[in-house]
């Protein structure tokens, strides 16, 4: 259920309806995932599952297994 | 006068190792993302190149057509960029981070008729693709089967494409090489346009700058779509047969040092903003990795901050050099370099072709000293030629025989030029220059927004940050759900360079009684100093 949900934050924030994620997911895979555009993502993130990121925790991920680990922490 | 014919780009950088017998060494390393390599030849890129160039033949682009290639940092990309050159039509490299409306306006004006792009990045090209004139074909490079008759697999093509393919080496010198879009304050991007003459100012400035050693290993990590990553990471070095790595990933500390250090980079050409993100990055963080092979370190695209360079300096243990040019000028005008003691601010001295000189309001030579107008001896061989398109706003790029940069500057007493601003409102973020006339029009879009205004505010990381002052309409309330749309209707039309890092909603947008937005007034509100003389401000 969060995977799903956390596949359409990336589809709205990256408009590409075609995004697919898995654990392993990184930057370096989604068209446009840059520096500027991650606070979007965090941002969206955060509306969406209605939780904050701290400062440590944003720049800490490494792939999309790392956030969805913190984000199901804090739900 | 008939000018005397130069080598085509593509020649200069690939047609010269067959004469020495460099043809097999190596053109560049690819260091894809997950950090494998490949290595690429000369040869290998001329028969990429060739196949491509045949292919475009044969859809028909010929001497002077507009071809744009909308890819990230790729092989592919340097193969197509010869591939346009050797038909002597005319490339343009676009961000990948492009929005649909960034895009539109760039296509358009340049009257691309083929695109050259990925599966990826496709959907954003097919969205748009009744808006764009003069489009015909487009290129995909990652698709087995062609998709119908208008968007073509590359591949499926390059596998009858013959690997020869006949060009003139010897071209006019003013004839149009590549279009380098560059924002202004008002109105639409201009497409400088540059010419294949500008290849002895780029191989000047490169040997006079940068002064590589046969030996020495060369990165440059601009993106290719950026003048500096276009002209100092494909042609200059290609050209000059230096030995050089591409990083196919996006900024991550852990991955360039790993590159600096596995590839025993010798000379890094980079950004302050690079530099400041890693910044961030705890000192024992460095002390894992081995740089010790860095000699010099190169960076542009916004002024160096003395306590960044003295930072770079101590971490890597070598001299940091920071220089000046502009989409326009084509090539490094000004320069900190070896040979010249490095004065922690400045930009350094103009480069020995180069005649710089700051101007006051009247266009007479400032007092040394004194702030002014930068400005350049027009006439350097990599002076774009033109806008595309807008020939009144080229004209008033120079005054008698000077270009004005649109920079504030200072000459020292000593020849030492220092950076002081922008004269106009456009805003250097992360290097980037972003109009806010595009930001405003776009956030006006925003059913819940009723006017706003974007000013360029100092940031310890990109330099500049773009903050948005925005008037809501009547009983809207802030929220983040609100920011996060202003966020992405940039993000997706423009890109994510022109997002507003910080928004501020005020009741009204100061402008004056013709409607102007009064930016000087915003910047003081934001820096909470003194707005001055509001005897102009708008009665609202």
């Amino acid at each position: 259920m969060i995977s799903e949900q956390l596949t359409n934050v990336f589809r709205e924030v990256f408009d590409d309806n075609t995004i697919t994620l898995n654990n392993q997911t990184t930057a370096d895979q989604i068209e446009g995932w840059d520096s500027m555009s991650h606070i979007n993502l965090i941002i969206a993130i955060e509306i969406a599952f209605g939780i904050e990121f701290t400062n440590e925790e944003i720049r800490s991920f490494n792939n999309v297994g790392e956030m969805q680990q913190c984000i199901n922490k804090k739900l | 006068m008939i000018n005397q014919l130069v080598e085509n780009l593509a020649f200069a950088c690939l047609g010269g190792q067959e004469r020495t017998g460099l043809s097999e060494t190596s053109a560049f390393e690819w260091i894809h993302a997950d950090l494998s390599k490949e290595l690429f030849s000369y040869s290998q890129v001329n028969t990429y190149s060739n196949k491509i160039a045949n292919i475009l033949k044969n859809l028909g682009i010929t001497k002077g057509d507009r071809v744009s290639i909308f890819l990230q940092r790729s092989p592919e990309l340097i193969f197509s960029f010869f591939a346009i050159l050797k038909n002597e039509a005319v490339a343009c490299l676009l961000f990948s981070t492009f929005g649909e409306s960034a895009l539109i306006d760039r296509l358009n004006d340049n009257g691309t008729s083929l695109i050259i792009t990925k599966k990826s990045l496709l959907k954003k090209i097919l969205k748009i693709k009744d808006a764009l004139i003069s489009l015909r074909t487009i290129l995909v490079i990652d698709i087995d089967e062609h998709l119908d008759g208008f968007t073509l697999s590359l591949p499926k093509l390059l596998s009858n494409s013959p690997g020869d393919f006949k060009y003139t080496p010897m071209i006019e010198p003013d004839a149009p090489a590549f279009i380098q879009y560059t924002s202004g304050s008002t109105g639409k991007p201009k497409g400088a346009v540059h010419v294949h003459g500008a290849i002895s100012s780029i191989e000047q400035s490169f040997r006079e700058v940068f002064q590589i050693k046969e030996e020495e290993i060369y990165w440059c990590t601009a993106d290719p779509a950026w003048i500096t990553g276009l002209v100092y990471g494909i042609v200059a070095p290609m050209a000059a047969n230096v030995r050089q790595i591409h990083f196919a990933g996006n900024f991550n500390a852990e991955h360039w040092l790993n590159c600096l250090q596995n590839e025993k980079v010798n000379v890094w050409y980079t950004a302050p903003t690079a530099l400041r993100m890693l910044m961030q990055e705890e000192e024992g963080f460095f002390s894992k990795f081995d740089c010790s092979t860095i000699k010099r370190i190169y960076s542009v695209g916004e002024p160096l901050n003395p306590e960044v360079y003295r930072w770079a300096k101590r971490i890597f243990n070598c001299e940091v050099y920071d220089n000046f040019f502009q989409s326009e000028t084509g090539s490094i005008m000004i320069a900190n370099r070896p040979g010249i003691p490095v004065r922690p601010g400045s930009m350094g001295k103009p480069l020995n072709f180069i005649e710089a000189v700051i101007l006051d309001n009247k266009m007479d030579s400032a007092r040394p000293g004194s702030q002014g107008k930068l400005c350049f001896k027009k006439g350097w061989p990599s002076m774009f030629i033109t806008y595309l398109n807008k020939p009144e706003v080229y004209a008033e790029k120079f005054s008698g025989n000077y270009y004005i940069t649109g920079d504030l500057a200072v000459e020292d007493k000593d020849g030492f030029f220092w950076y002081i601003s922008r004269s106009d409102d456009v805003i250097n973020t992360a290097g980037h220059l972003v109009d806010p006339f595009e930001v405003e029009s776009s956030l006006l879009e925003i059913e819940e927004i009723n006017d706003v205004a974007v000013i360029g505010a100092p940031d310890a990381i990109l330099h500049e940050k773009i903050v948005a002052y925005l008037c809501l309409r009547n009983n809207i309330e802030w929220s983040r759900e609100l920011e996060l749309k202003c966020r992405l209707k940039i993000s997706n039309e423009i890109s994510t360079t022109a997002v507003p890092q910080e928004y501020k909603i005020v009741s009204v947008i100061p402008k004056n009684r013709s409607g102007k937005i009064l930016r000087r007034v915003l910047r003081a509100w934001h820096e909470g100093t003194d707005p001055g003389d509001l005897s102009t401000l708008e009665e609202q």
